[in-house]
C-alpha cells in the first residue's frame, strides 16, 4: 500500500510541476509501477499534451522532476526515457527503468538519443 | 422524443440499462466484427444467438434494437464475391432474428439492405450527410433514417435545408465531442473500421489520432467548446428538425449511460459537461465545464459565421467558465483555467 500511495502522490506532484513549468494543463493519464519477465522494473507515466519540444527545451528541469520520483519510489534513476509516437511531436509516456542485463545490452549498443524511432533517451548512465 | 441509447452488447448490460430507465426508445449495439465491423471501438462481439436473445429481451420491454455495422472502410472486401456472400449471409441471419434496424455507412450496403431485407435501414453518422444533396441521395436509395453528420449540428441553415429536402426520418447524435471540422475524422474512423472489422487487424500500439485529439484540447481547451455537441437544455431548439436523438458511448459503463439518458430525457443537467460527452472521455478528469453556465451559448452559435479569428466568443467563454482539476497531495481540487502556470 505504501508504494501505491506513493504512486498516487507522485503522479499528482509531477503533473503540477509540469503544468507550472510549461503553463498548460499537461495531463498524466496514468502512472504505473511495472515488473517484466526479463528482469526489468520501474515506473511508467503516460502523458497527454506533452510534446517533444517541451522535453528538448526543459530537459534539465524534467530530469530533475523524474529524479525526485525515482527517489520517492526507490528506483535507480540511471535510465530514463520518453516514448514517442514515431514521426510526430507527441510524447506517449515518460519512463524510469531499471534494466536487466539483456535489455541493458540492447540500449548500450547505440550511442544517440534515439536508438529507436519511438524512444528519446533522457538519461542513460553506462555501467 | 425518441432517445436511442448505446448498449455494451451483453445481456447483463442490457438488463441493467433497461431496468434503469423508462426513457429509452431504442438501444443500439455493434454486431459481430467478422462480417462488416464498425467505425468505433466496441467492448463486445455478440454472436447471433446473443443478438437473438437480446432482441427478444428488448422487445419484451418495448424497446427497439438496432445493430451498428458502420465500418467506413472495408478495404474493398465487401465488393468481392466472397465478401458479398459473407455479408449477405449475416444480413439474412439478422433479418431472421427480427432486429428492428441496421445502421451502415457504406452506400453499397445501404442499397443491398434496401433491396433484399425487411430491416429498417439507417444511414450512419459516418456517412457524413451534411447537405440536402447527400440526404436526397440516401433517401432516393431507400434509406428509412439518416443520422446527420454531427459536424453540422450547429449549422441550422444546413439542418433546416436537409429537413426541407427529405421526408425520411432524421436522427441527431447529441453528445459526440469530436473536434469541429476534425482533420482526423476520416482517417480515424477508417483506422477504427479496420481495427474493429474482419481483419487483417492492424497491430497498433498507440492511436495517434486519439492522442493528438487529446493533446490539441489540452493545449487549447476552447476546442472542447467548439465541438458540435448538443446540450440537453438545447434539444428544444432542434425539435423542428427531428424528435429522434441518439446518445453516443458504446464503451461506457451502464451507470454513465443512464446518467446521460436521464440528462437528455429531462432536458437538463446540472454538472460537468464532460460527464455527458462520449469522447474524449479521458478529459473528464482534467476539465470541469459547468453545463448550466453554457445557457444561452446556442443563440450565439446559431448566428455564428464560424470565423473564429474574427469572433472569439468560444475563447472568451472557455476562459470564463472552464476549470481544471489539479492536485493537492492526493486530493483533487478545481482551479480556474487561467491559473495554470501561475505558480512558476
Amino acid at each position: 500500500m505504501i508504494l501505491i500511495k506513493q504512486l498516487l502522490t507522485s503522479r499528482g506532484e509531477l503533473e503540477n510541476k509540469l503544468r507550472n513549468l510549461l503553463g498548460k494543463p499537461i495531463f498524466l493519464i496514468e502512472m504505473d509501477g511495472f515488473a517484466l519477465p526479463c528482469g526489468c522494473s520501474g515506473a511508467t507515466i503516460n502523458t497527454r499534451g506533452l510534446q517533444i519540444d517541451d522535453l528538448e527545451i526543459f530537459e534539465e528541469h524534467i530530469l530533475k522532476y523524474l529524479d525526485d520520483i525515482a527517489q520517492s519510489l526507490e528506483i535507480d534513476s540511471s535510465f530514463m526515457f520518453a516514448r514517442l509516437i514515431p514521426g510526430t511531436s507527441e510524447i506517449a509516456s515518460l519512463n524510469l527503468r531499471m534494466l536487466c542485463n539483456n535489455c541493458y545490452m540492447d540500449f548500450a549498443r547505440g550511442s544517440g538519443k534515439k536508438p529507436r524511432p519511438d524512444i528519446y533517451i533522457l538519461r542513460f548512465d553506462r555501467k | 422524443m425518441k432517445l436511442y441509447a448505446p448498449h455494451l452488447g451483453h445481456l447483463e448490460g442490457l438488463e441493467e440499462l433497461l431496468a434503469g430507465s423508462d426513457d429509452i426508445y431504442g438501444v443500439y449495439m455493434a454486431g459481430s466484427p467478422e462480417y462488416v465491423g464498425t467505425g468505433r471501438t466496441n467492448l463486445s462481439a455478440p454472436k447471433l444467438e446473443d443478438i437473438a436473445e437480446q432482441t427478444e429481451y428488448a422487445h419484451e420491454k418495448g424497446v427497439k434494437l438496432e445493430i451498428i455495422l458502420n465500418s467506413s472502410c472495408m478495404g474493398g472486401q465487401h465488393l468481392t464475391p466472397e465478401g458479398y456472400r459473407s455479408i449477405d449471409w449475416y444480413f439474412n441471419r439478422l433479418n431472421d432474428i427480427g432486429i428492428d434496424s441496421i445502421t451502415v455507412a457504406d452506400p453499397y450496403l445501404v442499397e443491398m439492405l434496401v433491396k433484399d431485407y425487411d430491416m429498417e435501414v439507417v444511414v450512419s453518422v459516418l456517412s457524413f450527410v451534411d447537405s440536402p444533396q447527400k440526404a436526397e441521395f440516401y433517401e432516393n436509395m431507400g434509406a428509412d433514417t439518416i443520422v446527420i453528420d454531427s459536424a453540422v449540428n450547429r449549422h441550422f441553415d444546413k439542418l433546416e435545408a436537409i429537413k426541407e429536402s427529405v421526408s425520411c426520418e432524421l436522427k441527431l447524435l447529441v453528445n459526440e465531442g469530436c473536434l469541429y471540422q476534425c482533420p482526423f475524422r476520416y482517417a480515424h474512423f477508417n483506422f477504427f473500421s479496420h481495427a474493429n472489422g474482419p481483419g487483417p487487424k492492424p497491430n497498433v500500439t498507440d492511436d495517434y489520432y486519439y492522442y493528438k485529439c487529446l493533446s490539441l484540447r489540452i493545449q487549447d481547451p476552447e476546442l472542447i467548446i467548439k465541438s458540435p455537441w448538443i446540450r440537453p437544455e438545447d434539444l428544444k431548439e432542434y425539435k423542428h428538425i427531428t424528435d429522434i436523438f441518439k446518445i453516443g458511448g458504446r464503451t461506457h459503463f451502464v451507470n454513465w449511460t443512464l446518467n446521460v439518458v436521464n440528462a437528455y430525457a429531462n432536458e437538463s443537467y446540472d454538472g460537468n459537461l464532460m460527464d455527458l460527452l462520449d469522447c474524449p472521455k479521458d478529459l473528464k478528469d482534467l476539465f470541469y465545464i459547468p453545463n448550466k453556465e453554457l445557457d444561452g451559448a446556442l443563440s450565439q452559435w446559431k448566428q455564428c459565421e464560424k470565423v473564429c479569428k474574427r469572433c472569439g466568443y468560444c475563447k472568451r467563454l472557455t476562459d470564463k467558465i472552464t476549470q481544471v482539476y489539479t492536485n493537492e497531495g492526493t486530493e483533487r481540487v478545481l482551479r480556474p483555467l487561467h491559473s495554470i502556470g501561475e505558480q512558476q
